[in-house]
């Protein structure tokens, strides 16, 4: 049984909006094994390359750095929504 | 500059009350709770507000402080102001969503009350009821209470300081070194907290998380010299002298 919705179709249309040729994507611990699922999906509908961020995502407030130097135009985060930072808490 | 896409990943399932969470609140007569859920669950309550009317139970709730929607619930927000409305009315917490990340920030953000509420999680996912009280945490905060006490008598302590744009609290951290000026504060940088580094800083005698929030809690075993959050550290005396949960363990 699938419990989330990967809401792919929102996935493929920003892909293809913002033209981006390389996706990082993101997912939290438990959608993990859908990553080939995702890329398989992606690539099968857009011509971007499918980076698999290995690491951490304990929330919006966790995106990966640096990803601008190897090309990357777009990451997808699954799991969180925009995160509103308290300075100082 | 990267874009970001954020998507909830929304439960696919039926969200509602289980029949144990019924049972449960009728047998507590709770009238009025405060109602929260994480992102995969908190835009699909219109049933669980039908259950909660037809259990004549009036239901409390609000965007917190770091949330982009009303009634979600952040691991976050676990602070005594992060809810933006008053909850000294409500006679429990109900948290729909699985795990227990989430609505331990219910728990941990009552530790600096006098009184206690419970904190009722509905899994629709399992279908299981789930009671979180602050004997969950009790053992946390002793050694939080303990790490308060050190703090105030210290002279080096290790402030952490993540690079994460979400995370990074570097200026605001600095008002420790103006509160206390007889102790001297050390800033470690680092994407992820690396526990396993901590110990290559012997001259540390306690250190100050401004990361995640949660760190201060939920990672305390992993700092052996001891750890508390940047806010509480700020105000260890006033959280020490005051009757609360955090006092009473």
């Amino acid at each position: 049984m699938v419990l989330y919705n990967t809401e792919l179709q929102k996935a493929l249309e920003k892909i293809k909006a913002e033209n981006a040729k390389t996706v990082c994507i993101q997912l939290p611990d438990g959608m993990k094994p859908l990553a080939n699922e995702i890329q398989a999906t992606i690539e099968k509908e857009t011509s971007a390359r499918v980076l698999i961020w290995l690491g951490s995502n304990f929330g919006a407030c966790d995106m990966p750095l640096g990803l601008d130097r190897l090309g990357v135009d777009l990451v997808i985060s699954w799991g969180h929504n925009k995160f509103r930072k308290e300075v100082g808490w | 500059m990267v874009k970001v896409l954020f998507l909830d990943a929304p439960f696919t399932g039926k969200v509602e009350l289980s029949q144990d969470t019924i049972s449960y609140l009728k047998e507590k007569q709770y009238k009025k709770i405060a109602l929260y859920g994480s992102v995969q669950f908190c835009n699909q309550l219109d049933k669980v507000h039908e259950q909660l009317k037809e259990l004549n139970i009036e239901f409390i709730t609000s965007k917190p402080k770091r949330a982009q929607i009303v009634s979600q619930l952040l691991g976050c927000d676990n602070f005594q102001d992060s809810f933006n409305v008053d909850l000294t009315e409500v006679d429990a917490y109900l948290y729909i969503g699985d795990g227990k990340f989430h609505p331990l920030a219910l728990v941990y953000a009552q530790k600096d009350s006098s009184k206690w509420k419970e904190v009722i999680c509905n899994d629709p996912i399992s279908g299981q009821m789930l009671l979180l009280d602050w004997k969950h945490i009790e053992k946390i905060l002793r050694k939080y209470k303990a790490s308060l006490k050190k703090f105030l008598t210290v002279d080096t302590v290790g402030v952490i300081v993540t690079i994460k744009p979400g995370q990074e609290q570097f200026k605001p951290s600095l008002v420790l070194e103006k509160k206390y000026p007889d102790k001297k504060f050390y800033y470690f940088i680092d994407n992820n907290v690396s526990f396993d580094q901590l110990e290559n800083f012997p001259f540390v005698k306690i250190w100050v998380n401004t990361a995640c929030p949660r760190v201060g809690f939920d990672d305390q075993e992993k700092f052996l010299k001891g750890v508390l959050n940047m806010n509480d550290a700020y105000q260890a005396v006033e959280l020490l002298s005051k009757e609360s949960i955090l006092t009473r363990v």
